[in-house]
């Protein structure tokens, strides 16, 4: 009786609960000024036809949503972006796996190794876009090789195709070390005994690799592919230094268009729209990107 | 004692209070002026804040680059939004003026105390008129015009037999000819935008030659498309022939011109600086010289006319009446002094937007130390600004997208490429 509590009696704040809600508030913040705030004026400009400039705003309901599903720019977006993960995917997870079991199978210096691979996450996409424009340009020290090679030098850029081929390989070039991380954490917590119990039945390492590793980096791979799919909805500034989108729309991307939008043609309530498309489609893709990769760890992940 | 103590520390608390929360006379005027995300303009504004700011001590002008993130219309566009616009800024073209007119987030230059008397001492009374809008009022003060000129290897042109440039469209593809026999590497132009939608890239390839055929006709009045059609199809069959024949380079390529990959580009006075100190070969009238666009064969007129590469300053209204005041003194006392254009033109190697640069004694000097914006200035006359219009990006976008890149590409005819970005750019100005 004594113990009862009255549900009516309002709970005493304590030193703890003091302590932690101030530990927590610089995120909580952080969180309410750049996310929460900013999400919410999102919102309302998806119905406005405001240029973030003018005093009036106009309710315009959802004229904005009928014109960019309209859009043959938005349609060239939404195209491209499934283009370059056609590609990306594969070449990053081969690459970055790649890079994982190499520094996993060096005796030595693996710290150093892994942050070596990782320094192109830490360039800047400007620079690295203008030294590969310098490379594939018609007057590189390259094109006398591709001349002797093909008998022609490639329209690296000009060329819709190759275009694309280009600015994924450069994203799997910048983001390949980043995921070898990821991946080098999962190898690392492969039980050694699996291994040596396959050496014992005489496995080969091709099938070592298939059988143990692969299904044992079960969690790693998920999380680098829901993390290349998000990745990929937000390429902008290699074909922004590159294309401008083109050649006819071949690299024109989400962002490129929420950007030309917002403030080239200063239509930020119609840009915020595509944005939110572009949320609902990246949501929805890595959704099936999740059921994908649950379904193949059931299959063949750990138990 | 302790008494009188009190008394001491009461009177200095009482002083200090005085000076913290009353205003003085003297109280100066802080301002910050946003320059062009272009080091030697923001070298001569510092300059001349520096010295406004010793000249007097009601004001004080605060200069800062604006950062290109990643142009400067996004940049004003997001402080305007956020409510921390400066007081001025510069490098504003005349399209993204219309967007802040219609807007009104920009002050009305000319109903501004001293306007007419910075509009005479710069002889501006002609071009200003260009510069009125709609209500008929200035918003803003142009400060720099560079007629845009094409730049040709005069090196190579008389090495193929030209002793000087080609002035009609004919005469360029006899000069590719020529060179294609003799050069079969190099190209007449290499230009990789000519593929690409970036809006303002036509700046410097479409618009150059539409004002040339066209005489300067307005590609758009109001909101209605009144662009000279037959110029538009003359000027997207030149490229389109340009590409077919092999004479222009659609891939990227590093410094084409200035390697000798290619004879023919686009050039502004901005060039010169950075040609000084990287290519010292590149000589006015030695290996290169300056010449307003080619012309159709069938347009017979003793000039050509240009595009103008111009931009100006604003005021904004999100300021208040005092720091718009101030900054506008600011701006009057740097437009009033033409001895303040020489030092924009030492630090820019631009012309600054005068009527009397030809006339007035003290730039007599500016030609012969820099011949090469002697061109310039013989343009300055034919240079027409770009399309006024708040949907600037979108018309030329589609210009792009609809007409001139497919025909280049040899996807559509020259007059099919027109007629649908005609019609595409009539729907977005009804819109």
């Amino acid at each position: 009786m004594r113990n009862s509590r009255n549900p009516h009696q309002v709970k005493k704040i304590g030193w703890v609960e003091v302590r932690g809600w101030s530990f927590t508030s610089p995120y909580l913040v952080f969180t309410l000024i750049f996310f929460i705030l900013p999400l919410i004026w999102g919102l309302y400009l998806l119905f406005t036809n405001w240029n973030l400039i003018s005093s009036q705003k106009e309710f315009i309901g959802l004229l904005n949503f009928f014109e960019a599903l309209k859009s043959s720019r938005v349609h060239a977006a939404f195209f491209t972006t499934y283009k370059i993960m056609a590609i990306f995917m594969p070449t990053v997870l081969i690459s970055s796996l790649g890079i994982a079991l190499l520094i996993n199978s060096v005796p030595k210096f693996k710290g150093i190794i892994a942050v070596a691979f990782f320094l192109p996450y830490l360039v800047s996409g400007v620079a690295f876009s203008l030294v590969i424009k310098g490379v594939i340009s018609y007057n590189s020290p390259l094109s006398p090789i591709f001349r002797q090679l093909f008998g022609y030098i490639p329209d690296w850029l000009g060329n819709p195709t190759l275009a694309v081929i280009v600015i994924s390989l450069m994203i799997t070039w910048k983001i390949s070390g980043y995921y070898a991380l990821i991946f080098l954490s999962g190898l690392s917590s492969i039980p050694k005994e699996l291994y040596e119990a396959a050496d014992v039945d005489g496995a080969t390492s091709w099938i070592k690799f298939w059988k143990i590793t692969l299904p044992m980096l079960y969690p790693a791979l998920y999380t680098v592919m829901i993390l290349a799919v998000g990745l990929i909805f937000g390429i902008f500034t290699e074909p922004y230094m590159l294309t401008g989108g083109g050649p006819q729309l071949a690299t024109h991307t989400w962002y490129l268009e929420i950007y030309y939008q917002a403030f080239s043609a200063m239509r930020a309530g119609y840009g915020s729209t595509i944005a939110f498309i572009n949320a609902i489609v990246t949501f929805i893709t890595i959704i099936i990107i999740r059921k994908i990769m649950e379904g193949w760890g059931k299959a063949y992940g750990p138990a | 004692m302790k008494s009188k103590m009190k008394r001491i520390l009461i009177l200095s608390f009482i002083f200090v209070l005085i000076l913290v929360f009353v205003p003085t006379a003297q109280a100066q005027v802080k301002v910050t002026f946003w320059t062009a995300p272009n080091p030697p303009q923001e070298v001569f504004w510092c300059e001349m804040a520096e010295k406004f700011n010793a000249s007097q001590n009601k004001i004080n002008v605060y200069v800062t680059a604006m950062v290109e993130a990643p142009t400067s219309e996004a940049t004003l566009t997001t402080a305007l939004a956020g409510g921390i616009a400066p007081a001025a800024s510069e490098n504003i073209i005349p399209g993204f003026g219309a967007t802040l007119t219609n807007s009104k987030a920009v002050v009305a230059l000319d109903t501004l105390s001293g306007f007419d008397e910075i509009i005479e001492k710069r002889a501006m009374k002609e071009v200003i008129e260009g510069w009125k809008f709609a209500d008929g009022h200035v918003y803003i003060l142009p400060i720099y015009a560079n007629a845009m000129l094409f730049g040709w290897r005069i090196d190579i042109l008389k090495e193929l037999g030209f002793k000087e440039p080609p002035t009609t469209y004919s005469g360029i593809m006899d000069v590719g000819k020529a060179l294609k026999v003799k050069y079969p590497d190099k190209f007449l132009i290499a230009r990789k935008e000519l593929i690409e939608p970036t809006w303002w890239q036509r700046w410097f390839d479409f618009f150059m030659l539409y004002n040339a055929a066209s005489d300067g006709r307005p590609f758009v009045t109001g909101n209605e498309v009144t662009a000279d059609d037959k110029a538009v199809i003359k000027v997207f069959k030149f490229y389109g022939d340009l590409k077919a024949n092999d004479y222009l380079l659609t891939m990227a390529a590093t410094d084409p011109f200035e390697t000798e990959l290619s004879i023919w580009r686009d050039l502004g006075p901005w060039s010169f600086s950075g040609w000084k100190e990287r290519f010292p070969e590149l000589v006015l009238n030695k290996t290169f010289v300056a010449v307003p666009p080619p012309l159709p064969d069938d347009i017979k007129l003793s000039y050509a006319k240009t595009f103008a590469d111009a931009k100006g300053l604003v005021i904004y209204a999100q300021r208040s009446k005092e720091e718009q005041a101030a900054i506008w003194e600011f701006i009057k006392w740097v437009f009033i002094d033409p001895i303040n254009d020489l030092a924009w033109i030492d630090a820019t190697g631009m012309l600054p937007m005068r009527g009397d640069l030809a006339t007035n004694y003290t730039f007599d000097g500016v030609f012969k130390e820099h011949p090469e914006l002697l061109p310039y200035a013989d343009e300055m006359a034919y240079a027409v600004p770009m399309i006024a219009n708040e949907k600037f990006a979108d018309i030329q976008t589609t210009l792009s997208d609809q007409g001139l890149v497919p025909v280049i590409l040899g996807k559509k005819t020259p007059e099919q490429g027109w007629d649908d970005a005609k019609a595409a750019i009539e729907a977005l100005l009804k819109k």
